[in-house]
């Protein structure tokens, strides 16, 4: 799409023909060339002279992307689960979010890791969040757990929402586990707007399920199953609980998000909204290989459990990508040598012929090393 | 005190303050991987609606070479991005807008096979793309900058119009009441609930690289004009190569038929209305202006919970 090659014949310089077939150029295309030439060099003029300001883009400072935060409080809410509070550290006013939102921990290891914001977005002093240990994990967890005590600081990201709540009339919220972290917000939030809304929350056991004091004062919107013994609720069940035409909230361990996925349609729930915690898979299969940059002459080794793009973000910080997972093409490299083992589907057999490899998800065949043209 | 009529007021008021905190903010813009099938489209896929068939598919015509010139510039824009959550922003952006150009591609070559031939038009398109808005090679580094920027001021303001339509094709009941296609009117709404999603996007960035209000009333200005220039052109272009339609001649559909044709669908609200699209433009124009202003964030995320491409690809 935007790589090389892409310029063809017509966007070169002769005006295109008639728009109905009279045997000349078109006037209106000639006419857009015209006015475009005259007004592009005023336009550019300014950016070429040194010291003139006017007109002159001028680039603001930078805005903290992160906020610096003080852990303000933490609690145990559930068997393994902690509560942290944090604020600014002279009690500042904090961006505003909304439910749904999440915030990206920067731990002192370096590990960033995101989690729901489950206070009230009303409380502007105070973000609230609640983290499940999860030993044997990734370790961020664990962290959060044993190396954030009250008085920590660590930088924050400004909220984000993957998840927004849309405040539909007819609402069922499904929440697994520690998944309730963005679903209680929602829940009072339908309940302060007076919409239809129910909810429904599994776990293993009552002491692992946080916040069910709160959500029984809810009364009987909110039906807690925590028979671990039975295994996990079916899916088709806990929809089966949405009122007709609903919008289902999910959020909970991905099984049970696959399983609400599957039985979607047959249930009386015509939306559905689904947060999940892992957007990005790691490669499957990956082998360790070498990458080399042909115009920079860098060598750089990808581990077996990286992308390409990932070695080459941290590398080339301009380098530009977007879904991580082969579809949308943005992250397409040139390959100068080497096999490719193509991953993606978006490519076309004459792309792929071309050298056209997507980074994101694509690797080197075993035993190949690869060569991009950056 | 405690009278209904001050109860009311009080009432009203408090909605409207639960509305005003309502709106999502700060969205994670992901690409959807939709997928449409147009096997079963009818012509025209409004029945009975040839000319506001035609209308809207100009934006098929359009879109694609238009969006893959966002992303050519966005693209380019990266390396003088200083702010994180500008560059995540952008990142999110050209995916969805590279999935867009995919999607009504795949419309028009559907279109392609069963219609007028389209190419005349797309030729003028592509060279006007590349020869006219396009790369200048050769300028000094200052002056490449100021290309790219007014380049994404040019795609700033086109972004408020795609806003301004996404917000019509989500609310258009007419088109559910004239028994519109429903995988057409899916394309339509699943792409104008993204164009919420990401309508700040090109903005923060013009203003990240120039705050300046000059830039912006001078794009709107003569963006606004040749985009609407640019889509009734096709517009008669399609109706003048459609034996069906009355009005169709080697030169084009004279342009009074062509335009009480416009005028009446609009009027059925099968088009969005030209004042309310003229109005619209000139809120860009206003010094507070912000696009998250103009349309909703809650409605497009209602519609993506429950558009079948977005809840196939989610589910992908």
């Amino acid at each position: 799409m935007s790589g090389p090659g892409h310029h063809p014949a017509a966007a070169g310089r002769h005006v295109p023909p008639d728009l109905y077939g009279r045997p000349r150029a078109d006037r209106a295309m000639r006419a857009l060339a015209a006015v475009g030439d005259v007004l592009f060099p005023l336009v550019v003029r300014s950016g070429g002279r040194p010291g003139s300001r006017r007109h002159r883009s001028t680039p603001p400072p930078a805005p903290a992307s992160a906020l610096n935060l003080v852990v303000a409080g933490r609690g145990y809410v559930a068997d393994d689960v902690v509560r942290l509070r944090l604020a600014a550290p002279d009690g500042a006013v904090l961006p505003a979010w909304r439910p749904g939102a999440h915030l990206e921990l920067r731990l002192p290891s370096g590990r960033r890791r995101r989690y729901s914001l489950c206070g009230d977005p009303a409380d502007r002093g105070v973000y609230q969040i609640a983290v499940r240990r999860v030993d044997g994990g990734g370790g961020g967890s664990v962290e959060v757990h044993d190396a954030l005590p009250t008085g920590s600081r660590l930088a924050v990201g400004r909220p984000r929402n993957a998840f927004p709540f849309a405040g539909e009339p007819r609402v069922l919220f499904v929440a697994g586990g520690i998944g309730i972290t963005p679903i209680l917000p929602m829940a009072r939030e339908a309940a302060r707007l007076g919409l239809d809304w129910r909810l429904v929350y599994s776990g293993r056991g009552r002491a692992s399920l946080p916040f069910t004091d709160e959500l029984r004062g809810f009364g009987g919107r909110v039906e807690i199953l925590s028979g671990g013994e039975r295994g996990a609720p079916d899916a088709a069940g806990l929809l089966r609980r949405a009122p007709a035409g609903a919008a289902v909230y999910a959020c909970g361990p991905p099984p049970m998000l696959d399983g609400i996925q599957a039985a979607f349609d047959a249930s009386p729930a015509s939306g559905l909204h689904v947060e999940r915690f892992a957007p990005v898979p790691p490669p499957w299969d990956g082998r360790p290989f070498e990458l080399r940059l042909a115009r920079s002459g860098r060598v750089l080794p990808v581990p077996a459990d990286r992308s390409v793009l990932d070695v080459l973000a941290e590398a080339v910080p301009t380098v530009a990508y977007s879904c991580r997972r082969g579809f949308c093409g943005i992250c397409r490299q040139r390959v100068l040598a080497g096999a490719v083992d193509h991953r993606d589907h978006r490519l076309t057999d004459t792309e792929r012929a071309d050298g056209a490899m997507l980074v994101c998800v694509s690797r080197a065949r075993a035993g190949e090393s690869l060569v991009l043209d950056l | 005190m405690g009278t209904p009529a001050t109860a009311r007021a009080a009432s009203t008021a408090s909605t409207a303050r639960a509305a005003a905190t309502f709106e999502p903010d700060g969205l994670v813009l992901r690409p959807r991987d939709v997928r449409f099938d147009w096997s079963r489209l009818p012509t025209p896929w409004i029945p009975g609606e040839p000319v506001a068939s035609h209308i809207i598919n100009v934006l098929h015509l359009l879109l694609p070479e238009g969006e893959r010139w966002f992303v050519r510039v966005f693209q380019r824009a990266l390396p003088m991005i200083t702010d994180d959550r500008v560059r995540e922003d952008v990142l999110g952006f050209i995916g969805q807008e590279a999935i867009h150009a995919q999607a009504h591609q795949g419309a028009l070559d559907h279109l392609r096979a069963g219609g007028p031939d389209p190419d005349p038009y797309l030729r003028q398109l592509e060279w006007f793309f590349h020869r006219v808005l396009g790369e200048r090679p050769g300028l000094p580094p200052g002056r490449a900058r100021e290309q790219v920027v007014e380049q994404v001021a040019i795609i700033a303001a086109v972004e408020h119009f795609t806003a301004f339509l996404g917000d019509w094709v989500l609310s258009a009941d007419a088109l559910d009441r004239a028994g519109a296609d429903p995988v057409m009117l899916d394309l339509l709404r699943w792409h104008g609930a993204e164009e919420i999603e990401h309508r700040s996007v090109a903005y923060d960035l013009l203003r990240h690289l120039d705050p300046g209000y000059p830039r912006r009333i001078r794009s709107m200005m003569i963006t606004g004009p040749i985009l609407y220039w640019l889509w009734i052109r096709g517009a008669r272009f399609l109706m003048a190569a459609d034996p069906r339609l009355a009005g169709s001649r080697p030169g084009g559909p004279r342009r009074v038929e062509s335009g009480r044709a416009f005028l009446a669908a609009s009027r059925r609200g099968l088009l969005p209305a030209p004042g309310q699209a003229v109005r619209s433009g000139l809120r860009y124009l206003r010094r507070d202006y912000h696009p998250t202003q103009e349309g909703s964030a809650r409605q497009a995320a209602a519609y993506l919970a429950t558009s079948p491409a977005a809840r196939a690809a989610a589910a992908r």
